[in-house]
């Protein structure tokens, strides 16, 4: 299992140069916004919208394939049960069951909306390595027990990941073959997993001690003279673009409001 | 057990969010009391990516294979710390595989984690509770695991079943979280197995690891 988010990380684009607590501020602004829609007519402007973005991110396509593979089964399952069960205007009679027009237009709206956060999501963390999203989100003011939690867990998790792969390996070698569920199969996984969790308790003590050597837990409060100093030191660039994002999405939002229903 | 994005209206996204900030919040008041809390972040931070790479093993179920969740398991060991925890796995589980995302991360946090914190405060009764000390950590294992997974289930199913459309007629959405939750209770019993013979597991190896 590798983190392959970040591998168009280092890729030049507009998007890969726009700061990434600003860039975060403005994406998250355009993914509520994007969640904030519930009619029709703004779905072609979202997904313009996302478009734009991603052709700026410069980001391959098929990586983007690649990410949707796994999360469109639950839509595709959602997608295809909808128009049978939701709405009352039928359009197509097959049988005993019945194609409704409003569980049609709730799958499309659905489908969209998932597709275009999405691939926001993806713009937004993929164009900018791991540890700077965790930097940033820092900046913003997350607290620091959090973000030493995700900084760890994220710098072991590949490590454990291998080493889990190891172990299975190990019991396959030794003639476990899961095929059904009995008590002894749980068992071993139990067993597996109780392994893991002890093997990360005892690396993790090591861990702590190797890191007050280096000086953690000396600096307990972060300064608030540190925040004040991103935002004067702030990159033009990143600030305008920024605000393009949240006038876009606040426009999103007042046109959900303002416009007929569909 | 995630709901991906594009699927709740705005107005629960952003509940999810607030009771997620709240419930964050309140966890790392109940984590700053902690006496040794620098020593128990790097142990929390180790164990949340043990139990992340954990569920990611599949574990035969016929027909199916299931993944567990390890909620009310992760609440037994870690406490407090498991709520932030779980947050921490949601996100990344959101952005590497998009397994949830990132609209319904408040969301999915309170759907997995509030149980979590349930099931803590469960498993904690062992030392307060009469009676053989064997028993009670086997039942109340038991209990904070399938516990757990069983109301996450019940807010999972109802939570997406009334809010995907507006035009879905009740019978067909009783029905539809009747059947999730029968799916549901099979996983429940497994998780509820599975956390029994884990917790006796780390009772004979490692006890420290459940006293944190």
């Amino acid at each position: 299992m590798k983190l392959v988010l970040d591998r168009y990380a280092y890729l030049d684009s507009p998007v890969h140069r726009w700061q990434q607590s600003y860039k975060l501020i403005g994406l998250l602004s355009l993914i509520f916004a994007f969640a904030f829609v519930q009619n029709i007519w703004l779905l072609p402007i979202m997904v313009v919208i996302t478009s734009i973005l991603f052709t700026l991110s410069r980001i391959p396509v098929s990586f983007l394939i690649k990410r949707l593979r796994y999360p469109s089964w639950f839509i595709l399952a959602v997608v295809f049960f909808l128009p049978f069960i939701s709405g009352e205007n039928i359009i197509l009679q097959l049988g005993s069951l019945t194609l409704k027009e409003e569980g049609c237009w709730q799958a499309l709206l659905i489908s969209v909306r998932f597709f275009c956060i999405l691939t926001v999501s993806l713009v937004m963390f993929g164009t900018a390595p791991f540890l700077s999203s965790i930097k940033a989100m820092r900046s913003l003011g997350l607290p620091s027990v959090i973000v030493d939690m995700s900084l760890l867990a994220y710098r072991y998790l590949e490590e454990l990941s291998e080493t889990l792969t190891t172990m299975q390996r190990a019991m396959k070698l030794r003639g476990f073959q899961p095929k059904g569920f009995t008590h002894r199969n749980l068992k071993v996984f139990s067993q597996l997993t109780g392994s893991i969790l002890i093997r990360s308790y005892d690396r993790s003590l090591r861990i702590y001690q190797a890191m007050i050597l280096r000086g953690y837990g000396s600096q307990t409060k972060i300064k608030k003279r540190q925040l004040k100093s991103t935002l004067v030191n702030s990159d033009r660039f990143s600030l305008i673009a920024t605000s393009i994002a949240v006038i876009t999405g606040i426009c999103i939002m007042i046109l959900e409001l303002v416009l007929p229903s569909f | 057990m995630h709901i991906p994005d594009g699927f709740l209206p705005p107005q629960v996204c952003l509940t999810g969010y607030a009771l997620t900030g709240g419930l964050t919040w309140y966890s790392l008041n109940q984590i700053k009391k902690d006496p040794d809390i620098q020593a128990n972040i790097p142990k929390a931070s180790l164990l949340t990516a043990a139990f992340f790479v954990a569920s990611l093993v599949s574990i035969p179920v016929p027909p199916t294979s299931v993944h567990l969740i390890f909620n009310g398991l992760m609440g037994a060991v870690l406490g407090y710390y498991a709520f932030p925890a779980i947050l921490i796995g949601l996100f990344f589980q959101a952005v590497m595989f998009n397994h949830g995302g990132m609209s319904t991360l408040g969301v999915n946090a309170i759907i997995i984690g509030a149980p979590a914190i349930a099931g803590y405060h469960l498993f904690r009764q062992r030392e307060h509770l009469q009676g053989k000390r064997q028993i009670l950590t086997k039942a109340l294992s038991f209990a904070a695991g399938a516990g757990a997974l069983l109301i996450s289930a019940s807010m999972f199913a109802v939570l997406l079943i009334t809010c995907i459309s507006p035009d879905m007629d009740v019978h067909a959405e009783r029905t539809a979280i009747l059947l999730s939750l029968v799916g549901y209770s099979i996983q429940a019993v497994v998780e509820g197995l599975f956390s029994v013979m884990l917790i006796s597991f780390l009772e004979q190896v490692k006890p420290e690891l459940l006293k944190g």
